[in-house]
């Protein structure tokens, strides 16, 4: 136990409380949360900096709102259903293609339209949404996700989640769906989490429920030494996404799109601690040193720069 | 450390330390007992008194115990029958009379004094204002031959003694001396004590005497709270002070605890206008419950503090409330450990103190019985309602009416086959049960069957460690009678909440980084 204790100290692990209270308390202000709790906050935000965001194709807010739904939908390359204030993936629906007057899911179920509706409904009650407030339901582009993950993805997609301490990145991790986390890149439902280097965009280890693993569970393909493309410009992104919200400590998520590139998912102003498994390394050093680098001169560039060194 | 650190300990340091000094004080300098049930024997006084009246305005005047010394006195009441009732004090002499008036009394009459006391001990201290006053120095000043007497008298002692310390020895013992006729000084202690070769008069030279020579002294009458008894006698004593020491001679042989009723000389009741006066003094013993006779018996400023920080002014009823309440913030601060420095999930963040409470009712096995049986059904009811895609609110009230009527079918069934248990589920907060059993179908449903199962037990884990120490007597007495606890709980919890190590879960969640 003690053991233990001294190794976790010497690796640097920190767990929820001192994040909670060190890093989300400490440098999230709390009137600036609406800009990650609310993602259409958070699409309109990136925009306005030229970071690129899945189209959006309707927000639903109420009922009447509800009419259009059969127009908003209307893509042959399915969408995504997800609610404006959820957190932790909770709620959102990724429809495949249209099937037989229905839809199908992601993970393969079909869907019919008044099951669809059923769901935007509940979103609009509030049943996903963090304070448990009325809120709105977002229909997206459904992203095609880069085939460099394709062989390390079980359906869902794949996306990657970077640490931002005050507009520098400092951690990475590919999170890639499962079977047991029903096509979600979601850790605690059971997605795998891969570490990337920093400094080149490689992965390294893997983690799954917390544990390390070398293997993806489903495809059996290996999760070591895949280079992550637009690495630059995912680090570019993750940095300039803390000069829009202003939020000094976030998990920035990015989804690499076939056509698109790099697309910003979500931000999250209280980013889980399981990025240290995967990364094999505690992140206190990490961020200690990136607080002590951080400053409001630095460009874009130089954060990235930085970033990399780290 | 950072600024907002600092304040941090520095509150919940403080508020630590101002809680367990209030509660020090109490325990110690005020005598509250630290556990349920202790005792102490408090003493009912009486003085009693009979007399028949003779048609003519009639006054009696007594001597009741003064209230503003240094002493325990509570639950004072008066029996005045016909009579008019007026109180008397004498500040300088520390006194206090209660006199009853008649204008024409006939036949027989009752009147009654009675009291509770603790009453004094030895240790007890005399009054600043007594210690500091400044005795006449030559008394029999009328009457020469008696000034001749006790000038020759207290000169001897003088000679004798070397300070104020063994003058007054010598003083006190020659004046309980029987000397026969012929013995030294015993033509002038005969005059001096004239007409009262009795215990009194005896004190009265003594105190004469100690006075004389500028030591403060009085005369004290009361009782000794040796035994109950219906007729009780006056003892009087002599008390002074000398060199910053409080001394009392006890000429019948010092008790264990007393009671004293009146300073001076007078006799305890005096009456006018009235036959066959007759008065009792009765004592009779009784045990109290500690906390009651402490809280009333505290004195000054310290005491009535206690009084203020406490329940005992309120109704029956609201007590028994907050003596439930005042255990809540027990369980609330248990929590608080067990997510903070254990990692256990819960569903929902005060329900398994809320759970905690309702097991009060139901004892533990039996309220994790039901609280599971509840739950388990609702799931099921909820996974049902899941396919008729009803809208949040609605399906939260078909789910609660369903607990209700559950709970209304688990009472009647288990009354019927005269299990007492059936009574008390229908004191489980339905409200907390639909709430457990919407969130856990959501976890459930969203992350995983093995996750919400977690989670409800977890809940039930620390419902059940809440409700043992919620439960327990020691700690209901000690929130109970020590409020002031509370701010030490609230210390622990702000010291809590800048707790940034690592949490007894996240050792296994790390395992593979500690290798």
């Amino acid at each position: 136990m003690l053991q233990a204790y001294r190794a976790l100290k010497r690796n640097g692990v920190i767990g929820i409380n001192e994040r909670n209270v060190n890093y989300v308390g400490a440098l999230n202000k709390r009137k600036l949360f609406v800009t990650v709790d609310d993602k259409l906050v958070t699409k309109r935000l990136a925009e306005s900096v030229n970071i690129p965001t899945p189209e959006l194709y309707g927000v639903i807010a109420n009922a009447r709102d509800m009419k259009k739904l059969p127009e908003m939908i209307n893509h042959p390359d399915g969408f995504v259903v997800k609610p404006a204030q959820g957190s932790q993936g909770k709620g959102i629906l990724v429809v495949d293609r249209p099937l037989k007057g229905g839809w199908r899911l992601a993970s393969g179920r079909r869907i019919a339209i008044d099951v669809l509706k059923f769901q935007i409904n509940n979103i609009l009650s509030g049943m996903y949404s963090l304070g448990g407030q009325s809120d709105k339901a977002l229909l997206e582009y459904r992203v095609k996700f880069d085939d460099v993950f394709g062989k390390v993805s079980y359906k869902g997609v794949p996306d990657i989640r970077v640490i931002v301490l005050k507009g520098i990145p400092v951690f990475a991790m590919l999170r890639l769906p499962t079977a047991e986390s029903d096509g979600k890149a979601n850790l605690h439902k059971g997605g795998v989490g891969v570490g990337i280097d920093m400094a080149t965009g490689l992965t390294q280890q893997a983690m799954q429920f917390d544990q390390l693993i070398d293997l993806h569970p489903d495809t059996a393909h290996p999760l070591e030494n895949i280079q992550a493309p637009f690495w630059d410009d995912i680090l570019s992104m993750a940095a300039r996404s803390y000069d829009v919200t202003g939020l000094g400590y976030i998990g920035v998520d990015v989804v690499l799109d076939q056509e698109k590139g790099p697309l910003l998912l979500e931000l999250n102003a209280r980013p889980g601690i399981s990025i240290q498994i995967a990364n094999r390394r505690g992140m206190r050093f990490v961020l200690e040193k990136a607080a002590n680098l951080a400053s409001a001169k630095l460009s874009t560039e130089e954060r990235v720069a930085i970033a990399k060194t780290l | 450390m950072t600024t907002s650190l600092r304040h941090a300990s520095i509150l919940g340091l403080a508020l630590i330390i101002v809680g367990f000094a209030i509660f020090l004080v109490k325990t110690i300098s005020l005598n509250y007992p630290m556990s349920p049930g202790a005792t102490a024997k408090v003493w009912d006084f009486e003085i009693y008194i009979e007399l028949d009246g003779r048609n003519e305005p009639a006054r009696i005047e007594a001597y009741i115990p003064a209230s503003d010394v240094d002493r325990s006195l509570s639950g004072e009441a008066y029996y005045n029958g016909s009579f008019g009732l007026s109180l008397e004090t004498d500040k300088a002499a520390g006194n206090r009379k209660a006199v009853w008036t008649y204008r024409y009394p006939s036949n027989r009459k009752v009147l009654r004094y009675t009291a509770q006391t603790l009453g004094e001990g030895e240790a007890a201290p005399l009054p600043l204002a007594f210690r500091e006053s400044e005795p006449a120095v030559t008394p029999f000043e009328a009457d020469v031959i008696r000034r001749q007497a006790f000038i020759v008298w207290s000169g001897n002692l003088r000679q004798r003694s070397a300070d104020d310390q063994s003058f007054a020895n010598l003083a006190v013992k020659a004046a309980f001396e029987d000397r026969a006729s012929g013995e030294q000084y015993a033509d002038e202690i005969a005059a001096l004590l004239g007409d009262r070769p009795n215990t009194v008069g005896r004190l009265s030279l003594a105190r004469r005497t100690l006075q004389s020579q500028g030591i403060p002294a009085r005369i004290a009458n009361g009782v000794f709270l040796t035994d109950a008894r219906r007729r009780v006698e006056i003892r009087h004593w002599l008390e002074y002070h000398i060199g910053g020491k409080d001394f009392r001679y006890f000429p019948d042989g010092a008790p264990n605890r007393f009671f004293t009723i009146w300073y001076g000389e007078g006799d305890l009741v005096t009456a006018s206008g009235v036959d066959n006066l007759e008065v009792q003094v009765a004592l009779s013993a009784r045990m109290g419950a500690a906390e009651d006779i402490a809280q009333q018996n505290a004195n000054g400023r310290i005491g009535a503090m206690g009084r203020v920080i406490g329940f005992s002014g309120l109704p029956v009823t609201t007590q028994l409330v907050y003596k439930v309440l005042m255990t809540i913030p027990v369980g609330i601060t248990l929590l608080v450990f067990l997510r903070q420095f254990i990692g256990v999930k819960t569903l929902g963040t005060f329900m398994p103190v809320l759970i905690g409470i309702a097991f009060r009712e139901t004892a533990l096995v039996n309220g994790i019985l039901l609280f599971s049986l509840l739950v388990a059904l609702g799931l099921a009811l909820r996974f049902y309602l899941e396919r008729l895609q009803l809208l949040l609110v609605p399906r939260l009230a078909v789910v609660l009416i369903f607990i209700v009527m559950t709970m209304a079918a688990i009472t009647i069934l288990l009354t019927g086959a005269n299990q007492s248990i059936g009574l008390s589920i229908s004191l489980f907060p339905m409200v907390i049960l639909t709430m457990t059993i919407e969130r856990m179908s959501i976890v459930w449903e969203e992350t995983s069957a093995s996750e919400a199962i977690k989670q409800g037990l977890g809940s039930l884990v620390v419902a059940s460690i809440a409700y043992l120490a919620m439960s327990n007597t020691q700690i209901e007495y000690l929130m109970y009678q020590f409020p002031e606890l509370l701010l030490v709980l609230m210390g622990i919890c702000v010291l809590m909440g800048r707790y940034t190590g690592l949490r007894l879960s996240e050792f296994w969640r790390f395992r593979d980084l500690a290798k």
